[in-house]
């Protein structure tokens, strides 16, 4: 599937019935943009160099360019972001950095009240996006928190649409479990 | 594309066009536009802009066409939600620059907006420009006698205190009259610069207990202010659609009002007096109103009140819309280089030129965002109007008959 000139891919995994993984895959760190992103830096750097005729400009921006580089794939690039959903359980959320770091939140069951598409205004554009509304524990009727899902991906609807009828198929199975219960 | 503006004749106006575009088939046997409105001017603020695009929308939905709005987002109110019967509503986050206008808005602030003014500055042909007005709602503006003081006649003025509203022909009215009726009084809503002016005569003819200044007023309050009154008196040099003549006439009162601009096709000629705008004959007009009064020949409150509340309804105002929809719809646009040419040929020499800049910038940017953003990235709104579009069309049916109801109880 594409998003915004870009292409991502859904992976679907079901292990069993009442527990599913999807996984959306980002675009990989294109070497192309971090070549240039370098390149900019230290012609900069070159050509400050040159009018100082001061070599601390050129340490300067080797470090600058390193630590962006490590602050960039560890904090910023979300390699792959997946969903983890077991009727039983709860949902897992994970999504790698494209330095191998891997960041996890899970939210119980009994916590989870629905999911659902919202619309958005981001970014000067309207997108959609798949959420889950966690439950109020002191009033259950009520949503305490919306909780947005594949959050750097951002995967267009119908990709979005897939996730969702997915997740309503498990969330079903837990009602009918808990009324027989 | 229609540029629509919303005739709100007492406030400073908002720039609220709508975009039609007939993309859906034609359902129950009429065509069905989807409508974009764009406004500052949305709830959660509060005044007659806003509730008259709610109120429209609401009927345009009734319709069975599809209806969004786009507004600025109110403090934590961003975002999309929906409103009654699936009124889709963007509060795009933008900043707001001045009186809750955003820098659209300033930019492009409107002239005034008379048929008359509207055709006449932009040189267009009459034909292709249409007035809608707006609506009253009859339930809030009822009549009631009771209030009234019978041994007396009161002349009840609700208006903005400025030239425009012939406040000069009222202060030489008021104590032509005073001197000639003894039993006659005067009752003043508004605030404005000309206040001044009435004050000065109240002074000179001691009249202080006889002609009433109430300052500003709520519009909440107008109706109480009306229903005291006897005949209600709309001295304007110019107006597009005078909606005061018609809320004192929903309060039952007689009118009298300057034969100018629009107001001649606001009401039948049985509940309005016409006069020229000069003190003389609008002095003729009011003696005449009075004379109707005292003999009893005038219109009971009630009769005038029932009779109003058939012409301006929002169900009247949505179906007006629609036909000027309908028939911008078919319309075609222009290309680029005959627009330009109708800017720099219509608008000035020099003006013209400014304006068709604009319009090339404008054209540009559109490309630019094109080539940033193309059209196939963009995600597609999905319908939110329920399964088949049950939220709008569950109305439809009922509609159309109260329609032809209130067609032939006319």
């Amino acid at each position: 599937m594409e998003e915004r000139g870009e292409r991502i891919a859904l992976q679907c995994r079901q292990h069993s019935a009442s527990c599913r993984e999807f996984s959306v895959r980002c675009q990989p760190v294109q070497l192309r943009s971090l070549s240039a992103a370098t390149c900019s830096v230290w012609l900069a750097a070159y050509w400050l160099f040159v009018l100082t005729q001061n070599s601390m400009v050129l340490s300067a921006a080797i470090f600058i360019t390193l630590i962006g580089l490590i602050v960039y794939l560890h904090f910023v690039k979300i390699d792959q972001e997946s969903l983890l959903v077991i009727a039983s359980l709860g949902i897992q959320m994970t999504s790698s950095y494209a330095s191998g770091k891997e960041s996890t939140t899970f939210i119980e069951m009994s916590q989870v009240k629905d999911v659902v598409i919202n619309e958005a205004i981001y970014m000067q554009k309207v997108i959609y996006y798949l959420c889950i509304l966690l439950r109020d524990p002191l009033d259950p009727q009520s949503v305490s928190e919306v909780v947005p899902l594949f959050q750097s991906s951002k995967p267009r609807l119908d990709c979005l649409v897939e996730v969702y009828r997915s997740c309503q198929e498990i969330l079903e199975q837990r009602k009918t479990v808990s009324q027989i219960l | 594309m229609a540029c629509r503006r919303i005739g709100d004749q007492e406030q400073f106006l908002a720039t609220a066009f709508s975009v039609v575009n007939c993309g859906r088939p034609p359902a129950w046997g009429i065509r069905t536009h989807s409508i974009c409105m764009v406004s500052d001017f949305f709830y959660p603020n509060m005044g007659g802009v806003e509730s008259h695009i709610y109120q429209l929308s609401q009927c345009l939905i009734e319709r069975g066409h599809k209806v969004i709005i786009v507004t600025h987002a109110y403090g934590s109110r961003k975002g999309i939600r929906y409103l009654t019967n699936g009124l889709k509503v963007y509060y795009l986050p933008l900043k707001v620059m001045y009186n809750q206008s955003t820098a659209t808005t300033l930019f492009h602030s409107l002239p005034l907006l008379s048929k008359e003014n509207t055709v006449l500055r932009a040189a267009l042909d009459p034909e292709i420009v249409s007035v809608i007005p707006n609506a009253v709602d009859p339930t809030d503006l009822t009549p009631d006698p009771s209030r009234r003081d019978n041994s007396t006649i009161t002349i009840v003025v609700v208006s903005r205190l400025v030239y425009r509203k012939g406040i000069d022909l009222l202060s030489g009215i008021i104590p032509e009259l005073c001197q000639k009726y003894p039993d006659l009084n005067f009752l003043v809503g508004g605030e404005g610069p000309k206040r001044i002016v009435l004050e000065e005569v109240r002074e000179r003819y001691q009249l202080h207990d006889r002609v009433r200044l109430l300052g500003a007023l709520e519009h909440q309050d107008v109706r109480n202010v009306l229903v005291q009154g006897h005949i209600f008196l709309n001295t304007s040099l110019t107006e597009a659609f005078c909606m005061a003549i018609v809320e004192a006439a929903s309060c039952g009162l007689q009118v009298v009002s300057t034969r100018v601009g629009g107001i001649p096709e606001v009401l039948p000629e049985d509940l309005i007096i016409l006069c020229e705008p000069s003190v003389k004959s609008l002095c003729d007009g009011l003696e005449k109103a009075m004379l109707q009064l005292r003999s009893g020949t005038s219109l009971a409150p009630e009769i005038i009140h029932n009779k109003v509340k058939t012409f301006y309804t929002w169900r009247n105002v949505a179906a007006r819309t629609e036909k000027v929809y309908d028939r911008v719809a078919d319309e075609t646009v222009l290309p680029m280089d005959k627009r330009l040419d109708r800017l720099i040929t219509h608008c000035g020499s020099v003006t013209g030129y400014i304006f068709a800049l604009f319009a090339v910038l404008n054209f540009l940017f559109l490309v630019f965002l094109r080539w940033m953003t193309p059209d196939s990235i963009i995600e597609a709104a999905r319908d939110a109007t329920g399964p088949n579009g049950v939220w709008t069309k569950q109305y439809f049916h009922t509609q159309k008959r109260k329609e032809k109801e209130e067609n032939s109880n006319c």
